[in-house]
């Protein structure tokens, strides 16, 4: 990539003005957003109950959401990566869904299936387990896995695609045990893709809007996530409305830096 | 995001109306484009008004953005291109007026009271607010929200406090009975109008009198260069026995 734009070094010169613009384009609403804060009473803003809460909730949830995508991303992406077998093309568009689907639809979506009333298994959770997954913590991470997962299992599909399975057979040449081969070759390889995966996963998870309001409800201190407050002390109270915002940005920037070079340097 | 989608769905049905006007008026002049916001109860009855109004007024496209009258209130002050506005309340209306965007003396539109939305067959058989307090999970509109401001009034009168841990804040009245009618809450607090709306999916149950409110609609008239005839026309035809029978088939009562 960086090779071929060296050879035409006059496109790149007249590409540069419209970068700026790209550039500006994406910079000028974060300015924006940051013109909103009340920076005198910023500290004050966060700690204001609904504000606190809602931002406690969402790391929370978005952290075990994380850890679930974990659990059951990681076999998935392995199988997808290393596995033939029949309709795996039809289980990858399955996994991009979520990605593309409007996750207000995926709320919905999300009703059909787990709903306490009128879901497919929602019913029998809560007959026979006493699981309601609607209007609880255990419902937000459910939504917001759901629209993270896809992002985990491509980055780690895609990781596992680009290990080179050489290095696994020399080690296995050389004796080691397939454990040991797996600890200290694969998943070293594998790992910035893993923590991309992770990383881009927990983002969207703490980002989630419409599938979390349309199926986990936006109960105060129970479901109410930063976003949605976000969305509702807008109103109310804009002060705390962009504080929170704020945060979410300072959270995000977080992953960004401290992914620096792990996951778009590929080509460097 | 349930803002964004009417807004998405209001665009929807005025491209549809772009459509239908290119081809049924060739001959009159460029199409006049009118943008209306109103509140989120009003869907139904304003799609039937704003169709009204373009059989009456062909070339004439008009968009509809819904939402909480909070909600729009802030989007007109925040510089929205919206030419009249329809409010669930007098003070998003009284708002406008101190923040000078009112371009023409509100006029009322409509009356409409509260109602309790359960479940299909009532399971939990609800009485009234004061048996609210059995509900497992009890929707009511965001705070600001109209219809959240008037529920509020309601349990206050009806003397029921409910804990902050079970009420599911919908962003609109539309919104908040979609919990009720699609998702796992046991009651809504919404307008009668939304649990007529709803069919089936929902039932209601009657507040008594003496705890409801009567919630007030009004127009005016917001475009932010002034009135147009157009604009005029509209307010006139909401507000005209035709418009006022429109809203009457829709559950709202007179003004």
């Amino acid at each position: 990539m960086a090779r071929s734009v060296r050879h035409s070094p006059r496109l790149l010169r007249s590409l540069l003005p419209l970068s700026l613009l790209a550039v500006l384009f994406l910079a000028l609403p974060l300015v924006g957003l940051l013109q909103g804060v009340r920076w005198t009473s910023l500290l004050s803003d966060l700690a204001a109950p609904q504000a606190r809460e809602a931002l406690g909730l969402s790391l929370l949830s978005s952290l075990l959401a994380t850890a679930l995508a974990l659990l059951l991303g990681l076999p998935l992406a392995w199988s997808l990566a290393r596995e033939r077998f029949p309709g795996r093309e039809l289980v990858r568009a399955l996994v991009i869904l979520p990605m593309v689907l409007p996750p207000v639809v995926g709320g919905l979506a999300l009703l059909g299936a787990y709903g306490r009333s009128g879901g497919l298994i929602g019913g029998w959770l809560h007959q026979a387990l006493g699981v309601q997954l609607t209007f609880s913590l255990a419902g937000v991470v459910v939504a917001q896995t759901f629209v993270a997962l896809p992002f985990l299992v491509l980055a780690v599909e895609g990781g596992l695609r680009g290990i080179d399975p050489r290095y696994e057979q020399a080690a296995a040449t050389l004796g080691a045990a397939p454990l040991a081969c797996f600890l200290r070759v694969t998943l070293r390889l594998l790992l910035p893709s893993l923590a991309a995966g992770t990383a881009l996963a927990w983002a969207r998870a703490l980002g989630e809007f419409g599938a979390t309001i349309t199926f986990a409800g936006n109960i105060e201190g129970r479901t109410q996530t930063a976003p949605l407050a976000v969305y509702l002390l807008l109103e109310s109270q804009p002060a705390a409305a962009y504080a929170l915002s704020f945060a979410l940005v300072l959270l995000s920037l977080a992953v960004i830096i401290g992914l620096r070079g792990r996951w778009w340097s590929l080509g460097r | 995001m349930l803002v964004f989608t009417a807004i998405a769905t209001g665009t929807a049905t005025a491209t549809a109306a772009t459509t239908a006007a290119t081809t049924s008026s060739s001959s009159t002049a460029a199409s006049e484009v009118l943008t209306v916001s109103a509140a989120a109860s009003l869907t139904g009855a304003f799609r039937e008004l704003a169709a009204d109004f373009r059989r009456r007024h062909p070339g004439t496209v008009v968009r509809l953005n819904l939402g909480a009258s909070s909600s729009l209130l802030r989007q007109i002050q925040a510089g929205a291109p919206v030419d009249v506005f329809a409010a669930a309340d007098r003070t998003s209306i009284e708002a406008l007026r101190s923040s000078g965007h009112l371009r023409s003396q509100p006029l009322p539109l409509a009356r409409n009271r509260l109602q309790i939305a359960v479940k299909p067959g009532n399971p939990l058989r609800l009485r009234g607010l004061a048996d609210l307090g059995r509900a497992p999970v009890l929707a009511l509109c965001g705070a600001t929200a109209p219809c959240g401001r008037y529920a509020a009034t309601a349990l206050q009168r009806a003397g029921v406090r409910l804990e902050r841990s079970r009420l599911s804040r919908g962003t609109d009245a539309r919104a908040t009975l979609l919990a009720v009618s699609r998702g796992d809450a046991d009651a809504a607090i919404v307008y009668a109008t939304d649990v007529r709306a709803a069919g089936r999916a929902v039932q209601g149950v009657e507040i008594a009198a003496a705890q409801n409110i009567s919630a007030w609609y009004g127009l005016a008239i917001v475009r932010a260069g002034g009135a147009r005839p157009i604009d005029r026309a509209f307010v006139d035809h909401a507000t005209s026995a035709r418009g006022q029978a429109i809203l009457r088939r829709h559950g709202f009562a007179a003004p």
